[in-house]
């Protein structure tokens, strides 16, 4: 009746498992980078478009933030061939990914637009700068350096979320698991070994983050 | 055998919201339990259990929920642990929301001025007394809107318990794609489900946040 | 004709009339001080004058331009006014000289080099030669509105506005703003000044305008006004505020 715990046949896989991390490391990036670019222009149009873009916006961030990421993914991968457009799972994941992220930081830089005091916008009209100058000098980087944590605790759940991927094949951290799982069946140990790996690579991302922070917004 | 998509689909589609609701709320009733216990572990006057819950909340929030779901789902019964499939589910979600919940309402408590605990000590109270009479209800105010919007990622993260075979509404969606094929349509129907009762709980807690601040 | 003409302004928050046919003429080199109780329209008067707030009835005018005058280019306008507020407005990110800087490099297109000689010039004249390089949250309130003024100053406009200047601040640093607002003024400078500092007022300033319930309800030479009102409005102010 006794289980016996047996960790030798999961770290024997181990380069196994650093392929699917490579992967997990590539689509976290990827996702990050674009995730965060999509969040500055949709952050922008939310505050300064026109009403048919701030809409457009609107109702792509309330569909994302208000949908599962599995769905998302499935759509894209699943459903979207029968629309003709077609991606291999990689891709798949990283546009589910890029999209799922992009609306939930155009919402969170949205909140750091509006937490700038209006008083400061006027100063810089008052100096004659223009909408763009004033987006650009007085307004982003106040707005980056109030929000940055709450953006790098959205990174981090990204990075921990691209195990998602591993449902449609893509051959990630987690998708590694699953195969090693097949082989030796030491379901508890694979595990248990792979969310302490995901653990350290949350650690480590947000110390990363954090060393940014210190680096661009702590004055020296 | 391929069948088209029909209204019955449709219908059965629907009707695997209620697993996902019912999962929703063992998850959010167990995960209130521990979260609960976190909050005040957390801002306990004795730094070891602070420590302790702190461990618990980063080590929780710093793996995947998949992670957790496989742990007990599979996990458990190769060690020789049988657990039916609500155990495991209510077990990974609750200890999963704990961590989330308990945050929350840390910083909900951490929100109420010293200068409140001052007070309550002043008069007399002690550390339960004062936590009871005086922080936890003023808390509570402030819990809700943000606990309701947790509520929203709960009911999204139900849909992870397909991938171990739990019946919940993504879980037929694919299933209902394996039998018609249409997988664009099925999915797009599940989104629109999930939306709409996602979407309602969403603008809930938006309200209930700007009436907060109006009442400040 | 004169630097600054408004023609019965008239502006309203919603239901709520703030000036109520306001007509006021600024000429070049004249220091004029507005008085008045809070909500009698004085600080929404001012910022008419750089286009900060919209008008609905009536007209603004600078150096012949029409400031509501939708036509009208207000970034242009704005670098020959110059405004400084209550709560100073700095931007806290950049240091002193890039707060002076910016506008003469993004707007006017100067080079640094030429930018931070400018920057030490102003910086000097509002007597903070030394503090170039610090940043807005290491300056007391006094020092960091001098930078303010300074801000305002590199654009070299021919009109400074100041809106309360020196209400959030604490007393002793108070002295040290109003030295730098009576140098300007022996340099010839057309100011307007939204106050509460009647003595102030009373040496520095030329005319006196007193706003009650958007409105001016009466205006004269500084001393002889504050001196001698003539409406029992304005006495019943001054006294409040002489107490």
């Amino acid at each position: 009746m006794t289980y016996r715990f047996n960790f030798r046949d999961v770290f024997a896989a181990w380069e196994f498992l650093l392929d699917g991390l490579v992967l997990t490391l590539q689509l976290s990036l990827v996702s990050i980078v674009c995730g965060l670019l999509i969040g500055i222009a949709g952050a922008a149009a939310r505050v300064h478009g026109g009403p048919w873009l701030k809409t457009l916006v609107a109702t792509y961030v309330e569909v994302i933030r208000n949908t599962p990421l599995i769905v998302q993914l499935f759509l894209i991968f699943f459903g979207l061939p029968s629309a003709g457009i077609k991606f291999d799972a990689n891709t798949a994941a990283m546009v589910a990914l890029t999209i799922n992220l992009g609306a939930y930081s155009t919402e969170i830089l949205r909140a750091g637009l509006e937490a700038i005091p209006r008083s400061q916008i006027e100063a810089g009209q008052a100096l004659g700068l223009s909408g763009l100058q004033i987006f650009r000098y007085v307004v982003i980087f106040p707005a980056f350096r109030l929000i940055y944590p709450a953006l790098a605790s959205q990174f981090v759940l990204l990075m921990l979320a691209t195990s998602v991927v591993s449902q449609i094949s893509a051959q990630d951290l987690f998708h590694a698991a699953s195969i090693v799982q097949s082989r030796t069946f030491r379901d508890f140990e694979i595990y248990t070994v792979i969310a302490a790996a995901y653990l350290a690579l949350a650690l480590a991302l947000r110390f990363l983050l954090g060393l940014l922070y210190q680096l661009v917004f702590v004055r020296r | 055998m391929i069948r088209e998509l029909a209204l019955i689909d449709v219908l059965y589609l629907i009707a695997a919201m209620r697993w996902t609701l019912a999962l929703t709320a063992i998850a959010f009733l167990g995960g209130a339990f521990f979260g609960l216990f976190i909050a005040l572990l957390r801002i306990a006057p004795f730094a070891p259990a602070r420590w302790l819950g702190a461990a618990y909340v980063n080590a929780v929030q710093g793996t995947p929920l998949l992670a957790w779901l496989f742990v007990f789902f599979f996990g458990l019964s190769i060690v020789g642990v049988t657990v039916s499939p609500w155990i495991a589910a209510a077990a990974a979600y609750s200890i999963y929301a704990g961590a989330f919940l308990g945050e929350i309402w840390r910083g909900c408590l951490q929100a109420i001025p010293q200068t409140q605990w001052e007070a309550g000590a002043s008069l007399g109270l002690s550390f339960s007394a004062q936590l009871r009479y005086i922080i936890v209800p003023q808390a509570f105010r402030l819990a809700i809107p943000p606990t309701v919007g947790f509520l929203v990622q709960l009911i999204k993260n139900t849909s992870l318990a397909a991938v171990v075979g739990f019946i919940e509404l993504t879980r037929e969606g694919q299933l209902t794609t394996a039998t018609t094929f249409r997988p664009f349509t099925v999915y797009l129907i599940v989104a629109a489900l999930y939306f709409a009762l996602c979407f309602p709980l969403t603008q809930v807690s938006r309200r209930l946040e700007r009436r907060l601040h109006v009442a400040r | 004709m004169s630097l600054v003409e408004l023609k019965d302004v008239v502006k309203r928050y919603g239901n709520n009339t703030v000036l109520n046919g306001v007509s006021l003429g600024v000429e070049k080199g004249e220091i004029i001080a507005i008085i008045g109780r809070s909500g009698s329209g004085k600080s929404t008067m001012l910022r008419c004058i750089n286009g900060l707030e919209p008008i609905q009835g009536g007209s603004v005018a600078f150096d012949g331009r029409i400031v509501n005058d939708p036509a009208t280019d207000l970034r242009e306008l704005r670098q020959h006014v110059g405004i400084v507020f209550q709560s100073f407005n700095l931007f806290p990110h950049l240091s002193v000289e890039k707060n002076i800087t910016l506008a003469p490099k993004v707007v006017k297109g100067m080079q640094q080099s030429e930018a931070r000689l400018l920057a030490e010039a102003v910086l000097r004249k509002v007597g903070l030669g030394e503090k170039i390089d610090a940043f807005p949250d290491q300056l007391s309130g006094g020092q960091q509105q001098r930078v303010a003024i300074a801000r305002s100053l590199a654009m070299q406009p021919v009109l400074m506005l100041f809106d309360e200047i020196t209400s959030a601040l604490d007393p002793e640093l108070v002295g040290e703003v109003l030295k730098v607002l009576e140098e300007m003024a022996r340099d010839g400078m057309t100011m307007i000044l939204v106050t509460h500092e009647i003595g102030f007022a009373r040496k520095v300033a030329n005319r006196v305008v007193f706003m009650h319930q958007g409105k001016i309800w009466e205006q004269g030479p500084a001393a002889a006004t504050l001196g001698n009102p003539n409406t029992l409005e304005l006495e019943t102010f001054l006294s409040a505020v002489l107490h």
